[in-house]
């Protein structure tokens, strides 16, 4: 990442193009579009990453912008990190109050192993099924299937490809899902701020957002509580996949596919990924 | 190092600038208001990530030290914690939301070639990987927050 930061800040043509962006979808502000009971919320940064996508595709944007915005996600989301903690610090009692809620939360993470891993075998999905449900896949998971199953395995493959689903389409769906699903389903702002760390800067940006916009009496609370899980998952994240989300993962795919063939599929290959 | 700490530098300058900007324009702050916090904000990270770099061991990520030393700085009664909180509410969430995530996008453009070739199966199970996360963890949450009666 920062590593090789070698001289990102002359890249004049990509902070332009980002400040462009910013004040473009600034001007445009917040809109709401209301769905049945819920509501989607359209902020700002929703249109920044739609235009910063479909910029690449102009001859505005070259390959050496893209690869240098990428460390610039990285710098910017410190800064992010940095807002999260100070709100935290303040709350701290709240903090307390709510400090089981917030450790319970983490194993929340799992949650998405007993809902993905059931629907990917059953969309017949193989050994890949292990290496997308596991977690959300990002950079340390990645790291963690490669070092265990190898980059070109059928988990590797299966990891890969919530990869890039994950960093293309993440922060625009959790964008989007985020405010509507704190609509339509009984469960209070604080608990889906504390559901927002989930192991991506960006993805807890972009549902913390709507929730922030749709809730300002309360933003506050809902930051400190959201940089305090960003915070767990970030030190905690890789070691729950490592002790629990794997090994959980494998055990329930074991089960799950025992009785429709006596286990003679690993690493037979599926055409779906 | 030292040429890292300058480059940290400029590009929390220009960021920066980006951010107070888009507080202007989209949450009526005026940007004198706001640069006391956004100094503090890019002092903090800048501090996180020097000492990511100094500590031999890199298991912990850098943002850890980054939440860890703003969260510590703004705890009620540590010497100078009312004004760091003072300065940095006058910067929005969102404000500094929108740069990081224009910047995604441009960054996300390049694996776009790959995003098509994934399966339609790949998209429905990765959707419902995100959901399953979330609201696992939000459900969780609300039923502890119950029974602690916070809510």
């Amino acid at each position: 990442m920062t590593q090789q930061a070698a001289q990102l800040w002359k890249d004049w043509r990509l902070h332009l193009l980002v400040f462009g962006i910013v004040m473009f979808t600034e001007i445009i502000g917040t809109h709401e579009i209301p769905i049945g009971a819920g509501v989607i919320l359209l902020l700002p940064m929703l249109y920044a990453v739609i235009i910063g996508i479909a910029l690449f595709f102009t001859p505005l944007v070259k390959q050496k912008q893209s690869i240098h915005a990428e460390s610039l996600v990285f710098i910017s989301v410190t800064l992010l990190i940095a807002k999260f903690g100070v709100q935290a610090g303040t709350a701290l009692p709240q903090l307390i109050e709510a400090g089981w809620a917030l450790v319970f939360q983490e194993i929340g993470n799992l949650g998405t192993i007993l809902i993905a891993l059931p629907l990917a075998i059953l969309l017949g999905l193989k050994r890949e099924s292990v290496g997308m449900t596991h977690s959300i896949g990002r950079e340390a998971n990645l790291a963690l299937i490669t070092d265990k199953y190898g980059l070109s395995s059928p988990e590797g493959r299966g990891v890969m490809a919530m990869y890039i689903f994950g960093t293309v389409f993440g922060s625009i769906f959790l964008g989007l899902a985020s405010g509507f699903l704190a609509t339509i389903t009984p469960l209070h702002p604080y608990s889906f701020a504390m559901a927002t760390g989930i192991g991506s800067g960006s993805m807890a940006a972009a549902s913390l957002g709507p929730l922030v916009a749709a809730h300002p009496n309360m933003a506050e609370t809902l930051t400190a509580f959201s940089g305090a899980s960003n915070l767990l998952t970030s030190v905690t994240g890789l070691y729950a996949s490592i002790f629990i989300g794997l090994p959980l993962t494998e055990k329930l795919y074991e089960i799950m596919t025992r009785d429709k063939s006596n286990k003679n599929k690993i690493g037979k290959k599926s055409k779906a990924v | 190092m030292l040429k890292n700490i300058q480059e940290w530098i400029l590009l929390f300058v220009i960021i920066g600038a980006m951010i107070i900007i888009g507080n202007w324009i989209g949450y009526d702050i005026m940007p004198l208001q706001a640069i006391p916090g956004i100094i503090t904000l890019a002092l903090i990270s800048l501090a996180g990530l020097i000492i990511h770099r100094l500590i031999p061991s890199k298991k912990i990520p850098s943002i850890a030290y980054i939440g860890l030393l703003a969260f510590i700085l703004t705890i009620p009664g540590f010497p100078g914690s009312e004004q760091i909180v003072t300065w940095t509410s006058e910067v929005n969430l969102l404000a500094i939301t929108t740069p990081i995530l224009a910047y995604a996008g441009i960054s996300i453009g390049r694996s776009w070639a790959d995003f098509v070739k994934l399966g339609w199966k790949t998209i429905i199970v990765g959707m419902f990987v995100l959901v399953g996360t979330y609201l696992g963890s939000a459900i969780i949450a609300e039923i502890t927050l119950r029974i602690q009666g916070v809510i």
